[in-house]
């Protein structure tokens, strides 16, 4: 049933690196749309290897992936293009063009949809305008609309991020630690308006997350990956205690990370 | 321990001392060689304000109609230089740029293409290509150029090597293609630098066509050298102080426009 429904199919995945650094191992696991996934693990277990696979920031090295009805693995690279654009990513570092307005950060979600010249000269049509400011103002940022990108707090810039990606009208954002440079006030902000927004407008999203308390509290279903593998896949009523252990290994760094919020929780 | 530390401290000062020794032998063995003295070179300046005031002094203004022509001839020397110039090494820049270049030969042969216009001085340029087109401002418009691209090429290179690949993954992330990405993502990142660098390029080349001029490139250059062989010394000052005003006009523009833009 699922299967037939799935988004997003990914099939024995497999990533080594140029430098023989084995990042990936088999990660099977098929994506409903509307799902909300949290994907925790502790530091280079290879969360970010994943989701990079899944837009093709990454090119995989063994096994396959299918979003809607492209083979991601082995997609030209016209097909990559298709691919991206109906791809939301949401970085931690926020990755805003700095020095150009807040504004024309979220109308380059429309590039993949545009023909060379015009994309590349940034002539944006009116209607994508228009729809840029309304996803501004849904985001709280229109009185930041004009300003540079830099003159934002980290938060706002966020904000500004997830802008970028829903001016793209896409099917599936990726977000790969939103909130691991914020504080915790802002973080929830960011949590808050990512997980309401895709929930309204019917977007699945996969997020990579250091705080299992934030991924309990947003996602519908978490997987955990360590050194590669996927080691828990499931709801997150299902996550105890012992498989937390087993996903961060022996040395449980999620203690620091946001276990004592999980503690508390 | 202690004694070794004490003995390696000795050490240290006896060889800072050998090294200020030696410095300052080197000092005065060159000022004998060269007859350098504060007395000759007092002498000297006397010498120097003496043949200023009497035969600069006051400048010649009956020329200045003269002059107008030179010294626009210096502006578009310089202006062409850096133009073309900043053209020709943005092209460069990309191939010799570690994060850009399309291969690593590519890269090192740029590099040292550069290397070599940049450091044979503008003066050996003008004065071998004097020999190839004769006297004139195209000779110290092409000089110009030639060390533009030296300079500029090494200097874009650095700027596209220092860009945020982050925020060029990001626009790539939404599906842009090569263009798109170099428009929106690398070109914002790249235009301060750019910018910065060819104003700066623009001064250097008011200053150095003075220079191209005298040995045959055109311009105000040109005129000074001519006046000084026909002792018009009168005339020469007038062109000195044209090229003096150039050179703090162009400073002021370029820095005006610098603020505009960062
Ligand atoms: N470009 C690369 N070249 C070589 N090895 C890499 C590269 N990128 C990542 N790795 C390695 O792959 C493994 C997985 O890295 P990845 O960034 O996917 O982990 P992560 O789970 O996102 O970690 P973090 O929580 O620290 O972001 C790590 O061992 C990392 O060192
Ligand atoms: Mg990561």
């Amino acid at each position: 049933m699922r299967e037939m429904a799935s988004l997003l199919e990914i099939n024995e995945l497999s990533k080594v690196y140029a430098d023989g650094t084995a990042a990936l191992k088999n990660v099977s696991f098929s994506v409903a749309p509307g799902e909300f996934i949290a994907i925790i693990g502790p530091s280079g277990a290879g969360k970010s290897t994943l989701l990079r696979c899944i837009n093709r920031l990454v090119k995989p090295s063994g096994g396959a992936i299918r979003f809607r009805d492209i083979d991601a693995a082995a997609a030209s690279r016209r097909q990559v293009r298709l691919l991206r654009r109906q791809t939301g990513m949401i970085f931690q570092g926020y990755n805003l063009i700095q020095r150009v307005t807040v504004l024309r950060n979220v109308l380059h979600g429309r590039l993949g949809y545009m023909n060379a010249v015009s994309g590349s000269l940034g002539l944006f049509s009116r209607k994508d305008v228009a729809d840029a400011k309304a996803i501004l103002h849904r985001l709280g940022l229109t009185e930041q609309m004009f300003k540079r990108a830099d003159e934002l707090s980290g938060g706002q810039q966020q904000r500004v991020g997830i802008a970028r990606a829903l001016s793209q009208k896409p099917q599936l954002i990726l977000a790969d630690e939103p909130i691991a440079s914020l504080d915790p006030v802002a973080s929830r902000t960011i949590m808050e308006h990512l997980s309401g927004i895709c929930r309204e407008d019917g977007i699945t999203c996969i997020v990579n997350l250091h705080q299992v308390a934030m991924a309990r509290d947003y996602a519908t279903r978490i997987i955990g990956i360590h050194k590669g593998e996927v080691v828990f896949d499931g709801r997150p009523g299902e996550l105890s205690e012992e498989t937390i252990h087993r996903i961060y290994g022996a040395a449980p760094d999620w203690r620091e990370q946001g276990g004592e919020s999980l503690a508390r929780a | 321990m202690e004694n070794r530390l004490l003995a390696l401290r000795r050490q240290k000062r006896l060889q800072t001392l050998l090294f200020v020794a030696l410095a300052l032998a080197m000092v005065i063995a060159s000022a004998v060689r060269t007859e350098f003295t504060p007395y000759t070179v007092f002498q000297g300046v006397g010498e120097m304000f003496r043949f200023v005031v009497d035969d600069f002094l006051p400048p010649d203004l009956s020329t200045f109609r003269e002059l107008i022509g030179p010294a626009l001839d210096t502006i578009y020397m310089s202006y062409i230089g850096m133009v073309i110039g900043a053209i020709v090494s943005v092209v460069l820049a990309f191939l010799a740029a570690q994060t850009t270049a399309p291969h690593r030969g590519v890269q090192v042969a740029t590099r040292a293409f550069a290397s070599v216009m940049r450091n044979i001085p503008t003066l050996i340029w003008a004065i071998v290509l004097v020999a190839a087109y004769g006297l004139g401002t195209l000779v110290g418009t092409l000089a110009l150029i030639i060390t533009a691209i030296g300079t500029l090429t090494r200097a874009y290179a650095e700027i596209l090597e220092e860009i945020d690949m982050g925020q060029v993954e990001a626009v790539r992330a939404t599906g842009a293609s090569y263009f798109q990405v170099l428009g929106q993502a690398v070109i914002p990142q790249f235009f301060p630098g750019f910018v910065a660098w060819s104003l700066y390029k623009l001064e250097l080349n008011v200053r150095s066509s003075t220079i191209i001029g005298m040995v045959g490139g055109g311009g105000l250059g040109f005129v000074i050298q001519k006046g000084l062989k026909l002792f018009q010394f009168k005339e020469v000052s007038l062109a000195v102080i044209l090229v003096l005003l150039l050179v703090a006009g162009t400073e002021f523009v370029t820095s005006k426009i610098r603020e505009r833009i960062l």
